[in-house]
């Protein structure tokens, strides 16, 4: 059975299905949704299962010529590096549905859980296309539900937010456009056939000042899909005008494709030209995650703190991915499952005090602690992990990440350093402002915020993830071990890094 | 010699007469619908010949009408947009009177288009391009009770010449340099007789004629005219024109550029190159600024032609092919949205501005995904036709070296996401407060169809592109192959 593919087309039926609904059927809607989810999340259960782990390759590939002619083909599987980030999608995607049918907006709430289907198709093609074309494809794909479900149910300021939005990613993802197709015809030039599959075109050798010209192209749509400092304009809007559900969906999911693009396409397809490119990227990242977190810091919302985090562990990320080290892109495959996970249960938590007291301003919230002590232990738990404390699962990968940094480019993890700093001091502002202290801008002590067994669907999962991860990270390292060494290898040995670093033996 | 290859245009200038015939006669009752009823016959029949017809070259008339795969698929865009603006203007109000008139001009213009196709010398290309764009002279201007059809009617008329005197000088330095009419002569010719591709007389030609087909194809800067003659035409001959005008206007340019003037490819290249470029930029900066639709969408067919450019301007068989799926493409998502606001013109007084359009997806949700589809696929989002074909035609400009015009070509679709977007937002915003029920009226089939067809092919065209791709492959030989 072709279970990759059914795992993007259960969604996208779905949300076919879910489109064409009224907007009173509210309860058949919730019922579709839901049970979609369900069966993405079986369906990839069972790629997982199958999943072999020695293999470095794409398994489970299903391959179908679209339009040969141009060498376009409908070609997904999973390797090592997307298998986890399958999995995270079905499963944030999951939990987001069913906070999505808790509050169904009162407008049109069947075509709002048919736009999260139609994004949770977009982004499982994404990362499981085997195909550059097809990557493009869902890509894009993606971009138009999210678009849509800020223009629709977002706050006051959607449009604008939603159209910068677009434009930004439009930009970068159309140059990508430009640099797929220049590598495909490239690449024809040397093999003599037109093809756009990537595990035909890692073996193409572009010489090093062809691949920087077409790795920068894809960088600059990677670049603000992630986003790096300084394309990451769209975020702060994009984040705060978002129905709530959506930011989870956007911070915890969509954020990991450019970073995945990074890794899966850029690293192998272009290995000659990463070195060119390995410290104004990694100094961008560094950036990144010094701005970040100093926004972070300052920020006046939950949301808006929430959303500039994620702007300094995406620059960790890349950082682990581009200076092109085992350990290191180990940390950063393993970071963007952590960063999805403790993202969107941040984002949930700020959900609940959201919903409970009507306000995300930190400055007129205090002590909730008092009348809602089951969420304050929640988020002193996600808080902690946020934070990267010893112990957590984010620790596992930020250690990773600044290990493998810090034995190529010292200076690099040193000032990565401060980011783990910076993110204590934000992170312990966000608990102890809303948490503790007097009780402020609530009735009741905040017992309307309090975490009930309908927002325990959604918490507890996430936590137990968090742990698991955190006791036993390497029950996700060995599925990704292989993939991931064969994605930096090339680039190592273009850049000439002592062998007994290399993974994999030609 | 075999004069029965030539069967589409007896057909088609056949049915056009009876038309006119028909337009004169007193209908009345159930007669009424008559000369469309006979039109669209006529249309289906030609298409169909054409599809009997498809296989290697028949020439008729010693080689002035060449009936080959290029010319019959050719065709058959140009009977679908014959078709489509006809059923647009099926049962319209403001036309209502003057119909069969209507249909008989739609079918001369589709004759003339289809004559240009066909066309296997200059004078038989110059011939068609005036057939069709006399037709659309009276097209545009025949609400006669209407300023502003009026007023359309007679900028394109003024402009129209000017490019059409411009056409002939063009030709006729052609001719000089060259002492032939026919386009395989002009072909051989310039392979063969030494000397003769460095002659300036012929770049002079050159010239004139992008300049000239520039203005039929509104490329950028021969584009003055068509946002006001686009907004001020009945919509139905905005459809036509936006769609069969811009395909005959390409065909000519790859029967002359790609096809006749192979041997000076180096001459033109860089020519039509940046006519692209400056229409693609233009193209898409105009239309942002607009708040009607079917001015935005004469601007966007602006931008749209820039494109297509593109695939004359690298001067390859990838590039020909990439430019007639595209046709296909650009037919079916323009047609679509034409459609679409043609039913809201129908139903509000100045259906057309961009405030008319506020809610009028959650009202009629299938116009809003028809709408939706037709503008994504213009933006070139995929998985739709309009990005496949972008593709293709991006992808022929990097493989013919010319990777600056899919780069000018990338960021004038981003910018384009934003007039595209605007109209799909409005469309799916709530009503503003206050406002009455926006206005409904029952939905005419023969626009329904239009609308719908045209979105599903959008869809349909990228999925199931390879077909009409093998297609447009033999098509774009034949252009070449003597």
């Amino acid at each position: 059975m072709p279970w990759v593919s059914i795992t993007i087309l259960i969604p996208l039926v779905a949300s076919v299905a879910l489109l064409l609904l009224p907007g009173a059927e509210r309860r058949t809607a919730r019922a579709v949704a839901l049970i979609a989810s369900l069966l993405t999340l079986a369906s990839s259960i069972v790629v997982l299962v199958l999943f072999d782990r020695q293999l470095a390759a794409l398994q489970q590939v299903d391959h179908l010529d679209w339009i040969p002619a141009a060498g376009m083909s409908w070609d997904v599987g999973v390797d090592g590096i997307s298998i986890w980030l399958v999995m995270l999608t079905t499963v944030i995607f999951l939990l987001g549905t069913i906070a999505a049918c808790q509050h169904l907006p009162e407008q049109r709430g069947p075509a709002f859980l048919g736009l999260i289907m139609l994004a949770q198709a977009g982004l499982l093609g994404l990362f499981t296309a085997g195909d550059l074309v097809l990557f493009y494809v869902f890509w894009e794909f993606m971009l138009i539900p999210f678009a849509l479900l800020i223009w629709n149910w977002g706050g006051s300021d959607r449009r604008g937010a939603g159209m910068i939005f677009v434009v930004y990613t439009m930009v970068g993802s159309l140059l990508m456009l430009v640099a797929i197709l220049a590598t495909g015809i490239l690449a024809m030039d040397a093999t003599g056939q037109l093809s756009f599959l990537i595990r035909d075109l890692q073996g193409v050798a572009f010489g090093e000042a062809t691949a920087t010209v077409l790795l920068a192209g894809f960088l600059l749509a990677f670049a603000i899909k992630i986003p790096l400092w300084p394309f990451h304009g769209w975020l702060p809007r994009a984040y705060s005008q978002a129905p709530i559900v959506v930011t989870i969906l956007l911070a915890a999911v969509m954020s990991k494709a450019g970073v995945y693009g990074l890794l899966r396409v850029g690293l192998p397809v272009f290995p000659e030209g990463v070195g060119n490119l390995i410290i104004p990227v990694a100094i961008l990242a560094l950036v990144g995650i010094l701005y970040g977190s100093l926004l972070a810091w300052r920020a006046p919302t939950m949301r808006l703190l929430v959303g500039y985090s994620s702007l300094a562990h995406l620059g960790f990320i890349v950082l682990g991915i581009i200076v092109i080290d085992r350990m290191a892109a180990q940390g950063a495959v393993l970071q963007m499952i952590n960063h999805g996970i403790v993202v969107a249960a941040a984002f949930a938590v700020v959900m609940l005090i959201a919903r409970g007291t009507g306000t995300e301003d930190m400055d007129r919230l205090g002590g909730l602690a008092k009348g809602a002590p089951r969420l304050a232990v929640a988020f002193l738990f996600i808080t902690m992990a946020a934070l990267a404390l010893p112990g957590s699962n984010a620790f596992v990968g930020e250690f990773f990440i600044l290990g493998g940094v810090f034995q190529q480019y010292a200076w690099m993890a040193v000032i990565a350093m401060l980011g783990v700093v910076y993110a204590a001091v934000y992170m312990l502002r966000i608990y102890q402002s809303t948490m503790n202290g007097p009780v402020r801008g609530v009735r009741d002590d905040g017992r309307a915020a309090e975490m009930r067994g309908r927002d325990a669907i959604i918490l507890v999962p996430l936590i137990l993830m968090m742990l698991w991860i955190a006791v036993w990270p390497g029950s996700l390292v060995d599925y990704t071990t292989a993939s991931t060494d064969a994605a930096v290898a090339p680039a190592q040995i273009a850049e000439a890094r002592p062998v007994e670093q290399i993974g994999v033996t030609r | 010699m075999n004069a029965g290859a030539a069967l589409t245009l007896y057909v088609m200038g056949a049915v056009t007469v009876l038309v006119f015939l028909l337009a004169v006669t007193p209908l009345r009752g159930r007669w009424r619908r008559l000369p469309e009823i006979v039109g669209l016959a006529g249309v289906a029949a030609t298409a169909g010949i054409a599809v009997a017809q498809w296989g290697e070259r028949q020439v008729a008339f010693a080689g002035e009408i060449q009936i080959d795969r290029f010319s019959l698929l050719m065709t058959w865009i140009v009977m679908i947009a014959a078709a489509a603006s006809i059923l647009l203007a099926w049962g319209e109000p403001a036309a209502a009177g003057r119909r069969p008139e209507f249909t008989g001009l739609v079918l001369a213009a589709a004759t003339g288009m289809m004559l240009t196709v066909m066309s296997g010398n200059l004078i038989i290309l110059f011939i068609g391009i005036e057939l069709l764009s006399v037709s659309l002279y009276i097209l545009c201007a025949i609400e006669v009770t209407r300023e502003g059809s009026l007023e359309s009617g007679i900028k394109y008329l003024i402009t129209g010449s000017i490019g059409t005197a411009i056409l002939i000088y063009g030709f006729s330095l052609l001719y000089g340099v060259t002492g032939t009419t026919s386009l395989a002569g002009i072909a051989e010719r310039l392979g063969t007789v030494d000397g003769l591709l460095d002659e300036p007389l012929l770049v002079a030609a050159i010239a004139l004629i992008v300049v000239a087909l520039g203005f039929k194809a509104s490329a950028v800067p021969f584009h003055m005219w068509t946002p006001d003659v686009y907004q001020g035409a009945p919509t139905p001959v905005t459809a036509l024109m936006s769609t069969g005008t811009k395909a005959a206007a390409m065909g000519a340019f790859l029967l002359l550029f790609t096809g006749a003037t192979q041997q000076a490819a180096g001459d033109w290249r860089g020519l039509i190159g940046a006519l692209a470029v400056a229409t693609m930029v233009v193209g898409n900066v105009g239309a942002l600024l607009q708040d009607n639709v079917k001015r935005m969408l004469a601007w966007s067919s602006v931008a749209q032609a820039g494109y297509l450019l593109i695939g004359v301007a690298v001067g390859t068989l990838a590039g020909a092919e990439s430019l007639i799926y595209y046709l296909f493409a650009y037919v079916a998502m323009t047609l679509a949205s034409f459609a679409i606001v043609i039913l809201r013109e129908r139903e509000v007084e100045d259906g057309d501005r961009l405030v008319a359009f506020t809610g009028y997806g959650r009202a009629r949700p299938w116009a809003g995904v028809v709408m939706t589809l037709a503008l994504l696929s213009l933006a070139g989002f995929p998985p739709l036709a309009g990005f496949v074909g972008k593709f293709l035609l991006f992808g022929s400009a990097v493989d013919a070296d010319m990777a600056w015009l899919a780069i000018v070509g990338a960021v004038a679709s981003a910018v384009s996401v934003v007039y595209y977007l605007r109209v799909v937002i409005t469309m799916w915003a709530p009503q503003p407060d206050g406002a009455a029920e926006p206005r409904r009226l029952q939905v005419p089939a023969s626009v329904a169809t239009v609308a719908v067809a045209g979105a599903v092919a959008v869809v349909g065209l990228a999925i199931w592109a390879q077909p009409l791709l093998d297609l447009c492959a033999g098509a774009a030989r034949a252009l070449i192959i003597p």
